[in-house]
């Protein structure tokens, strides 16, 4: 069995590195062949024509399509990304510069994510066709349909604007350098309960819905009579029947959600002016700063790869059954 | 009674805090006394001497060098002097020169050299004094070909080699410490403003290799001379800049410190300014204002006449163009009255006033009414007039022979695609209009919008017929980029416009000549400008600015909002 896992393991690791390599090379391709380029923002009444030509040098803009993509699968292989055209930076640290803002925050709104919407789940299902159950599900799809835009303006007008209890925007206050370690914290945690709570709730409606259907579909199968017949109590037959046999579809839907999160959450990050990765990614596209689109686009992919990846890992591990199928 | 209601209206409260665990409750806590914390805890700006001035984007550099965006270059103006400061002369309409680095100034009198005596009180941030060699290696750097400067190619009226590098030998002979001669090539022209570059230090930007200044860690930890000094940079988030004591525009009494948040979301902005977390943000919608006069703290400056809207049409024939590389009249756009049909036929006014709120002007050449010595008043509208337009059209031989509502010709239909960037609600407004405006004469236009970054590269690859966007104009006027005839040198020149006298009147402003000539030169410019309709002025769009009522001695100009900020002072 260990072999077998192991195997599936390896051949899973291999393909995604191939998936990850084709990704990126199809990308510098179509970047190239796009209209637009990274000289035009040197391209000015107040700047000379000879800047646009010299940038355009530089960046090795003039060479021939192909010996772009051969040196650019080299210094890949060496782990070189190259230098971001804007940052004037290795676009290595630029990412992870952004990307160290958004793996806390993901993770954070990730876990408030599951967490709410587990329990939520597992009360309303308990309370089945009850009011509060109506009123859950009522409430799940109306914050499930509403874009997060609408949430965080509705949110900063109610609690920053109307109420002051929270900064409009930004990730820390002003005289943040001023503050003593546990003031940092706090800062820290003031200014993000507004983002998570816009980046959180339409998660939170996503797996309360999906996980809620699960669990009533369980509840509803033979053997959930069986085991109540055989004397079990509702909380032993909730805990070790019902829940782990409805969380492994929503590992999956997790596991995505997750991947999207980690990729940037661009909507979030400009209403509440917040430095993450969908903001770079979209700042990267717009000024066609090549090297830094397609370090975005490796670390997305990198990451959808990785969280589907234990994503899957984490189904096998709780339905052994999978195994057999060879699913990863 | 009273006692009652309340128990019971605390009842639920306290049956909700009863079925709770202990640890939820310390959670709910913790929560709440941290929110409370730091509610106590916050200062407003209001509290402080500092100003924070919201913006829609991050620097990516602190070197004057490469300080290609607005904000980048507002923002190292106030870090790095330059030799003359030049202000508004709301008077004249035109730039003044004022001592900065440079204490005073002699030019010699056939104007081929200046000598400039610097002031000897300025240092840099870590302690070094300010001397001519850090002036001559600013301009060896600005225009040397392996920096890639923002200014690189613009030295033209001063000796440099084929690579457009200032030859320092020929160029600059040091006097002292304090003093040095620049001097210029013959027929070369030489402006004060050009001459203002920022100042960098020696002993630091000597030290580092020329193609290597664009990654340097210089570039976010800058060695400055200016009336504020760089405090700290949070990405994305806000940038610090603190008074510089040791400067000689430091005085005690004006503001202390100078925060740029970042605040990509316009109505984040609004939101913030409204709330007293911001004092001053740019580029304000017009509809916004009705609310912001409402609010008894702001004041706001509305500033027309750097940027105005136009309808490009192509004034050559694209085909003839690509494929016999000739140039041919556009089969619509070719002929001059046919422009001044089109002109008449948009209802610019109804733009101005219906979507601009009438804070803008209506644009009729591209010199805007703050030149006041340059702009000739005469020059009127092509007022909107379906009629006229109709019957030009007519004269010219553009009827509806086919009775299909669209105006034809030698069998060519009137219609064609106007494009513009996307992304602009003014411009989606505008189309609109400008659609049913024409479809009145006959004339059936469609509208793309395009991605900015493909947009502009039609532009270039001259691929539209028509297209409407702005054009930002520099201050002092330019002409030359936009309007000569050749297409090489003015690869600006979209329209591709054409015209000898305008040539001839361009290169009479590069001269040297008096006053009076100039002005009649840009009357005369105007004029054929206007009869030549190379494109369809639309209107002037205004910069609004907000503005804290707390900030004083401010002074809004066509130059920038914050331009001598360290003049502004914080009323009690």
């Amino acid at each position: 069995m260990n072999n077998k896992f192991s195997k599936a393991v390896i051949k899973r690791l291999i393909s995604s590195l191939i998936t990850l390599f084709l990704l990126i090379s199809l990308l510098f391709i179509l970047i190239r062949i796009s209209p637009g380029n990274p000289t035009q923002k040197f391209i000015s009444p107040e700047l000379s024509p000879e800047i646009a030509k010299k940038v355009a040098e530089d960046f090795n803009l003039n060479d021939p399509l192909p010996e772009q993509y051969v040196s650019f699968v080299t210094n890949l292989i060496r782990g070189d990304l190259g230098i971001s055209y804007n940052y004037r930076m290795p676009v290595i640290f630029v990412v992870w510069e952004f990307l160290s803002f958004t793996l806390v925050i993901a993770a954070i709104s990730f876990l408030v994510q599951i967490i709410a919407s587990y329990y939520l789940a597992v009360y309303s299902v308990q309370k089945q066709n009850k009011t509060t159950d109506r009123l859950i599900s009522n409430l799940s799809l109306i914050f499930y349909s509403t874009p997060s835009f609408v949430i965080g303006v509705i949110l900063i007008y109610l609690f920053a604007v109307q109420i002051d209890l929270f900064p409009t925007s930004g990730f820390v206050s002003l005289d943040y350098d001023s503050l003593n370690f546990f003031e940092k914290i706090l800062d820290k945690i003031h200014h993000l309960i507004l983002p998570l709570i816009t980046l959180s709730i339409t998660g939170i409606a996503l797996f309360y819905r999906y996980l809620r259907d699960n669990l009533e579909d369980i509840y509803q199968q033979t053997f959930i009579m069986q085991l109540r017949a055989n004397g079990l109590n509702e909380n032993t037959i909730l805990r070790k029947h019902v829940i782990p046999n409805a969380i492994g579809p929503l590992i999956s839907v997790a596991g995505i959600e997750l991947g999207i999160l980690l990729s940037g959450t661009l909507i979030t990050e400009v209403i509440f002016s917040l430095p993450g990765m969908g903001r770079l990614t979209i700042d990267s596209i717009l000024t066609r700063d090549y090297p830094l689109i397609i370090g975005c686009t490796f670390a997305a992919g990198l990451l959808m790869i990785l969280t589907n990846f234990f994503a899957d890992l984490l189904k096998l591990k709780i339905d052994k059954r999978l195994l057999r199928g060879n699913v990863i | 009674m009273q006692n009652n209601k309340l128990d019971r209206e605390l009842i639920p409260i306290f049956y909700i805090v009863g079925r709770m665990s202990f640890s939820k409750l310390f959670f709910i806590a913790v929560l709440s006394s941290a929110v409370l914390f730091i509610q106590c805890e916050k200062k407003t700006p209001a509290e402080s001497n500092q100003v924070v001035i919201g913006i829609s984007a991050d620097v990516q550099t602190f070197n004057p060098l490469f300080a290609f965006s607005v904000d980048e270059g507002s923002i190292t103006e106030l870090l790095y002097l330059g030799l003359f400061d030049f202000r508004w002369d709301e008077e004249n309409g035109d730039l003044k020169s004022y001592p900065m680095l440079a204490e005073h100034w002699e030019w010699a009198k056939d104007s081929s050299s200046i000598k400039i005596f610097l002031r000897d009180d300025v240092y840099w941030t870590d302690g070094e004094q300010l001397t001519t060699d850090d002036v001559i290696l600013s301009f060896d750097l600005f225009s040397d070909p392996e920096v890639n400067s923002r200014l690189y190619g613009t030295f033209r009226n001063m000796y440099t080699d084929e690579s457009n590098h200032i030859d320092i030998k020929k160029s600059f002979k040091e006097i002292s410490k304090f003093a040095l001669t620049v001097y210029f090539p013959d027929n070369s022209k030489p402006k004060l403003n050009e001459m203002s570059i920022p100042i960098l230090p020696t002993h630091i930007y000597g030290k580092i290799k020329r193609d290597e200044l664009n990654t340097s860690e210089t570039n976010f930890n800058p060695v400055s001379n200016g009336p504020f000094k760089f405090l700290r940079w949070n990405r994305n988030q806000n940038i610090t800049l603190t008074a510089n004591t040791k400067s000689f525009l430091y005085k005690p009494e004006n503001i202390s410190e100078l925060i740029f948040k970042i605040i990509p979301d316009y109505t984040s902005r609004t939101m913030q300014i409204n709330k007293g977390e911001i004092d001053l943000m740019e580029l304000v919608k017009t509809e916004d204002i009705s609310d912001i006069e409402k609010n008894q703290s702001f004041n706001f400056v509305s500033v027309v006449g750097r940027e105005y809207d136009y309808i490009g049409w192509n004034n050559i024939d694209l085909e003839s163009l690509s494929k016999k590389n000739k140039i041919e009249p556009h089969k619509l756009f070719g002929n001059k009255n046919v422009r001044i049909a089109l002109s008449h036929a948009i209802n610019s006014q109804e733009i101005l006033e219906e979507y601009l709120l009438n804070y803008g002007e209506i644009a009729v050449t591209p010199v805007s009414k703050i030149f006041k010595k340059y702009y000739n008043p005469d020059i009127k509208l092509y007022d909107y007039n379906i009629d006229k337009a109709k019957k030009i059209f007519a004269a010219e031989g553009w009827r509806d022979t086919n009775n299909n509502g669209t105006l034809d010709k030698d069998n060519t239909e009137f219609r064609f695609t106007l494009y513009f960037p996307s992304g602009n609600p003014l411009r989606n407004y505008a189309s609109t209009i400008i659609k049913n405006n024409l479809a009145s004469v006959g004339i059936e236009m469609k509208i793309v919008n395009l991605e900015m970054g493909s947009f502009i590269d039609n532009l270039y690859e001259k691929e539209m017929d028509a297209w409407m966007a702005a054009w930002y104009i520099p201050i002092p006027v330019e002409l030359k980029p936009y309007w000569y005839s050749d297409l090489e040198m003015t690869p600006l020149n979209f329209v591709s416009y054409q015209n000898k006298q305008i040539d001839t009147i361009i290169d009479e402003l590069e001269q040297k000549i008096s006053d009076e000539r100039k002005k009649e030169l840009y009357f005369k410019f105007q004029e054929i400008i206007h009869d030549d309709q190379p494109v369809t002025f639309l209107y002037w769009i205004p910069n609004i600015t907000v503005y804290n009522k707390r900030i004083k001695n401010i002074h809004i100009t066509p130059l920038g909002s914050i331009t001598h900020c360290w003049e502004w002072k914080i009323s009690d």
